[in-house]
């Protein structure tokens, strides 16, 4: 069965907070799982580290991944997880305050499946995860393929 | 022809003999004279044919002498030519090693820039982001701990934080344009004016605001910089005809110095002529943020653009009569 768990990967201390806030303030009650450099998320995707002892079956449902992350970036984590058979159709949307024309270039050429820019403004912030949400968790059914078998998930 | 003549002579001759034989001795005297008078005469025209020659044969002998003197003259100017030229090719690597001494210079600062502002896109909204939601977050959790006056002051906080996040997304869209590369196409810039304007319109649906444009205007630019560009002269005219009841927008050409130049008129809140050299300087404001709300990089966003596609942009206006920007889009007008 899969959880409906969100793998979120900052490492800003204020941007967490305020994610998991806006979460909540958007009525998500999915449990939100915080990696905070590339190299820690993918040990939580592979399960490896310190998630060696997590089921590989029990994908998260999307990944928000930050850009700038300290050892491994949040481009160089989405290129081993689409390099990875058992990964590469995971969700994948780009969370950051970055609209460089290139990062969204390569966020999308490494395989990402959205870019949302982190406005400033909390409200706008509150709404943007709110969309994320409604659409990642409720709306989008992931991949049969996922794993090689074909997983039924809860609604 | 001298031959002639002696002929002429014996049969003259002949007929003297037979009519007076008397006088036969001094006919053969006449007869010799004149032999030797045409003799001489065709001497005289060998002599002058043979002049004729040599007078030739001079002006041959000068003509190749002069053809000489023309090559000798030729190969000196050739051989300056060719020292001229190895020196212009040695000053050209030169000056080519010099470029790309400059390039390589420019490309590293370049990057330099880039990489600024990439940390200046991301690593300063952050703190912003915080300061914003948290004092939302105070507001929200803490509000029976916070009197009247804190609420107040909060509110200024978010403000400066979301002003803030504004100078920060103008100053990166302004060093973008400094660095994308212009590509040109012919196109009509009427459409992109009506699409710009029908959007501000969806999002402020209760002002009243009438948009005067021609048929169409032709210009070779690039089109996403056009798009910048009319994004940041709408704005503009949208902001300052803001306390007008009927706002009027009008965007056009007419011929000035003999050059067709474009026009964006609004019949706004306008400007002191006197400050029209300070209009696209960064961060320069006319106005207060009392009457309006600015970032003062939309018009240098603006003359960024016009420049770089090497044309010229000036202001007209009068306080409270409304402004006209004038620009060109093409190099030397």
């Amino acid at each position: 069965m899969t959880s409906r768990i969100i793998l979120l990967v900052e490492d800003n201390p204020s941007d967490e907070a305020l994610t998991l806030r806006a979460f909540t303030k958007s009525g998500i009650r999915n449990e939100v799982v915080v990696t905070r450099d590339g190299a820690e998320a993918l040990d939580y995707v592979f399960c490896t580290g310190a998630f060696a002892d997590r089921n590989i079956l029990d994908m998260p449902a999307v990944v928000l991944m930050d850009l700038n992350l300290p050892k491994l970036s949040g481009l160089e984590a989405l290129k081993r997880i689409r390099d990875n058979p058992a990964t590469k159709s995971l969700p994948v949307v780009i969370l950051t305050s970055s609209d460089e024309e290139e990062d969204r270039l390569k966020g999308y050429e490494f395989g990402a499946n959205s870019f949302v820019r982190k406005p400033v403004e909390f409200d706008r912030f509150v709404a943007a995860v709110q969309q994320l949400g409604l659409y990642w968790l409720i709306l989008n059914e992931p991949s049969p393929a996922r794993n090689g078998t074909s997983l039924p998930h809860e609604t | 022809m001298s031959r002639n003549a002696q002929d002429d002579a014996e049969n003259d001759g002949g007929i003297v003999n037979r009519f007076s034989d008397d006088i036969s001795g001094s006919d053969d005297i006449a007869g010799q004279w004149s032999a030797a008078d045409a003799t001489q005469k065709a001497f005289l025209n060998i002599l002058e044919d043979s002049n004729e020659e040599k007078g030739r044969l001079g002006a041959v002998q000068s003509a190749v002498l002069n053809i000489l003197e023309d090559f000798d003259t030729e190969r000196k100017n050739v051989e300056q030519a060719n020292a001229v030229l190895r020196h212009e090719v040695a000053e050209r690597t030169r000056a080519e090693a010099a470029l790309r001494r400059a390039n390589a210079a420019t490309a590293a600062a370049n990057k330099e820039l880039e990489a600024f502002s990439y940390s200046v896109a991301h690593d300063l909204r952050a703190p912003l982001r915080s300061i914003d939601g948290f004092s939302q977050a105070l507001v929200e959790d803490c509000a029976d701990n916070l009197p009247a006056e804190g609420r107040t002051y909060i509110g200024h906080l978010r403000e400066s934080a979301q002003h803030m996040a504004r100078l920060i997304d103008g100053l990166l869209s302004l060093s973008r344009l400094g660095r994308t590369e212009i590509s040109r196409s012919r196109m009509d810039l009427v459409p992109i004016v009506r699409a710009i304007f029908a959007r501000f319109r969806r999002e402020q649906p209760g002002r009243s605001v009438e948009l005067i444009v021609p048929a169409e205007v032709i210009a070779i630019a690039d089109v996403r910089m056009m798009e910048v560009l009319f994004e940041n002269l709408l704005e503009n005219a949208w902001k300052f005809t803001s306390k007008r009841p009927h706002a009027r927008i009008e965007f056009g050409q007419v011929l000035r110095d003999g050059h067709l130049v474009c026009y964006f008129r609004d019949n706004g809140a306008g400007f002191d002529m006197e400050y029209a050299g300070k209009l696209f300087a960064v961060f320069q404001r006319l106005h207060t943020t009392s009457e309006f709300e600015g970032t003062g990089i939309g018009l240098a966003n603006v003359e960024r653009i016009v420049h770089r596609h090497g044309g010229r942009i000036w202001g007209e206006g009068e306080v409270d009569r409304g402004a006209t920007f004038y620009f060109t889009l093409e190099e030397g007008t």
